[in-house]
């Protein structure tokens, strides 16, 4: 057995078939992810440039607002004093965004209607807010002025998307959660080597193989052993790369996402040896076949577009039950997101299911010993 | 130690093997010639357990074979008719993986495996990989992947295909070796030449039935051609040829673009009385040969149609 699976192991190993599809590819697809997302993040909050101009009575708690805003670390906006000229100039020229007037009442003048202008419309309704605030509580309890001020100072520290489940969470991880999906599936690409390489009427090395007096039993469960082992590696290797490369922020329990990927693995490889031994067809077209499942699997899970996912589950919501990429999707979202340990367990038995289903249904065809025709 | 008693198989309305009987003796060097789609490799599925069959018995070392009689199976080597080793491993480690499923213990192994390696001369080569090996040396490394374990009987699906003639020459004094060494071997092949070379008994296998079987010589024997003379000749007459076809022992005359071909039943100075004839009539010849039988004569005459047909 263990010589088998050595064997077994050095000559995946060194597949390009093998180590391509199941471990480099989505190592690729992950980096490129990453700095794809990377640059829509940075794209999306692209700081606001603007322009403040300093009339008569100016506020200047405003403009003590504005420097903060400036200075903090996510940039929201960058602003310099101009003269009023200057500053309609800029504007007209889209140098700027928008212009500030202080004086005794503060107005905003912006020369278009777009995400910029509607940050630099919210940073004056905060403000505004919040004077009208700090004015409130000057009148009505004086002694709480400095406290009230103080929180209002920290405010940016209150205000953090949660998800429901009270994890921070990033709206862009879901990628990651499907890429993993779909790594696992990709497994199915070292089963359906095992399984050509096993059945003696789809490869002569496997008719070689079973004329040997090793039991047929012996040589499957080490093919399979050997192949969810090198799989599961595959995949650690990316949740790895995930994890403490791109440093991403996976929240929930190592454990969870363990059981999860393992039991993903084990579906990719089980899928693997169920089309490879279906049927005499090329191998070709079986990777063709494999590639087609594995990548309709995972779009549905949300691997190319974030609302794929919620879009099947409102239409067609037995899609996701049974789409191992969606289940493993959901799976992630459930211990990273909702922490509800209800929804993983049924992810995880459905996961488990279609791993002994998938399993068993391998075996059964590849167990042959005699065939037809060879 | 081989015995295949009425074997069929069928692939849908086509009969593959029509009541195939054979029986292989302990130590020889069997043979089983065809042309292509003879049913050889489909004898030997069969006898491997690797193809159902419709009716009949395969007994192996007395025992009948199954696929899961790996008593019997680990006394057999196989060698394919492709060549089926792993592109991923060494020569080497091909080796050494395929006599581990014969052979559990290590140290045994290790030896088994570097007499292989030096059995099939592939000493300067245990750690390329096949991809990096030439045709010969390929056919070489599938060999050894089958006899490492020194098996008692040896299965050999035409592993001289596609080889150059030197390795090929190489490979058939290995066979012999092998034979010498105590391995009951079943070569098929449809090079007549190579089965007369090495096999001690031959099976002449056509439309999935076996012909006729015996010795090379016993073979012969039951055709009428003892030998067959070729002549180089200007200008024969039909009077000519049927002059010539009247000679004693002759019993077939053809004369094809100068080329006479006289077959003559086994006879003492058949050539002589041609050429006397032909220089009594003054005909103009040119080179002349005189063959002996082949197992070629054989299946022309038997089933009337040219082996590589």
């Amino acid at each position: 057995m263990l010589h088998l699976m050595k064997y077994n192991i050095i000559v995946k190993v060194k597949c390009m078939n093998v180590v391509f599809w199941p471990l480099v590819f989505p190592l690729i697809l992950a980096t490129f992810f990453y700095f794809a997302l990377g640059a829509m993040e940075e794209a999306d909050f692209e700081t606001v440039p603007a322009a403040v101009v300093k009339e008569e009575n100016a506020d200047t708690v405003f403009l003590e607002f504005l420097d903060t805003m400036e200075e903090d670390e996510s940039h929201l906006v960058e602003i310099r004093e101009m003269t009023r000229k200057e500053a309609l100039d800029a504007l007209e020229q889209r140098k700027i965004e928008g212009v500030f007037f202080t004086g005794e009442t503060i107005s905003l003048t912006v020369a278009g209607n777009g995400i910029p202008e509607s940050i630099l419309q919210s940073l004056l309704e905060s403000y505004e807010n919040g004077k009208q605030t700090m004015e409130l509580v000057a009148r009505q309890n004086p002694q709480k002025l400095k406290e009230a001020a103080d929180q209002m100072g920290a405010y940016e520290e209150l205000i953090e998307q949660v998800s429901l489940g009270g994890q921070t969470t990033d709206g862009n991880i879901q990628f990651f959660y499907a890429l993993i999906g779909m790594a696992c599936l990709y497994g199915a690409f070292i089963g359906m080597d095992a399984a050509i390489n096993i059945q003696a009427n789809l490869s002569p090395l496997a008719a070689r193989r079973c004329v040997t007096p090793t039991h047929k039993l012996k040589m499957i469960l080490a093919e399979m052993l050997s192949c969810f082992l090198l799989h599961y590696f595959n995949v650690l290797i990316l949740l790895a790369y995930l994890k403490y490369v791109l440093k991403l922020d996976f929240q929930g329990r190592l454990l969870e996402m363990l059981l999860i990927t393992l039991a993903g693995s084990m579906i990719g490889v089980s899928m693997g040896m169920f089309v490879g031994s279906f049927g005499k067809m090329g191998e070709g077209i079986k990777v063709g076949i494999l590639l087609g499942i594995s990548m309709t699997g995972s779009f549905l899970a949300g691997l190319m577009s974030a609302d794929m996912k919620y879009v099947v589950d409102r239409h067609a919501p037995l899609v996701n039950r049974f789409n191992p990429a969606a289940v493993i999707t959901d799976a992630f979202y459930c211990i990273n997101v909702y922490d509800d340990p209800a929804r993983f367990g049924r992810s995880l038995v459905t996961l488990g299911v279609m791993c002994v289903g998938l399993t068993l249904a391998s075996f059964l065809l590849i167990r042959r010993e005699r065939y037809d025709s060879i | 130690m081989v015995e295949i008693k009425n074997l069929v198989k069928r692939y849908g309305n086509l009969v593959a093997l029509d009541h195939l009987n054979l029986q292989v003796q302990e130590g020889e060097i069997f043979g089983l010639l065809g042309p292509n789609g003879s049913g050889k490799t489909t004898a030997i599925n069969c006898m491997l357990a690797l193809l159902a069959f419709d009716r009949g018995d395969i007994h192996i070392f007395g025992e009948e074979m199954s696929p899961d009689n790996y008593h019997v199976k680990k006394q057999i080597g196989i060698v394919l008719q492709n060549v089926a080793v792993f592109d991923e491993l060494t020569v080497y480690e091909n080796i050494d993986y395929f006599c581990g499923l014969y052979v559990k213990d290590k140290e045994q192994r290790k030896r088994l495996v570097e007499e292989a390696v030096a059995f099939v001369g592939l000493e300067d080569f245990q750690k390329k990989r096949p991809g990096k090996l030439s045709g010969g040396l390929l056919r070489r490394l599938n060999i050894a992947c089958g006899i490492a374990h020194k098996p008692r009987l040896i299965i050999m699906d035409e592993p001289t295909v596609a080889v150059d003639p030197q390795s090929r020459n190489k490979i058939l004094e290995g066979i012999q070796e092998l034979n010498r060494q105590g391995s009951t071997i079943i070569y098929t092949s449809h090079y007549m030449e190579e089965v007369e070379q090495i096999c001690t008994r031959i099976a002449i296998l056509d439309h999935g039935r076996s012909i006729a079987v015996g010795t090379k010589e016993e073979l012969k024997m039951m055709i009428k051609t003892g030998e067959t003379i070729t002549i180089e000749a200007v200008a024969l007459t039909e009077e000519q040829i049927q002059m010539i076809q009247g000679l004693p022992h002759v019993f077939a005359v053809e004369y094809e673009e100068q080329i006479l071909t006289v077959r003559c039943t086994k006879a003492k100075h058949n050539l002589i009385r041609i050429l006397n004839y032909l220089q009594e009539q003054e005909i103009l010849f040119g080179r002349v040969f005189s063959e002996l039988p082949t197992l070629n004569d054989v299946f022309l005459e038997i089933t009337g149609k040219q082996l590589r047909d």
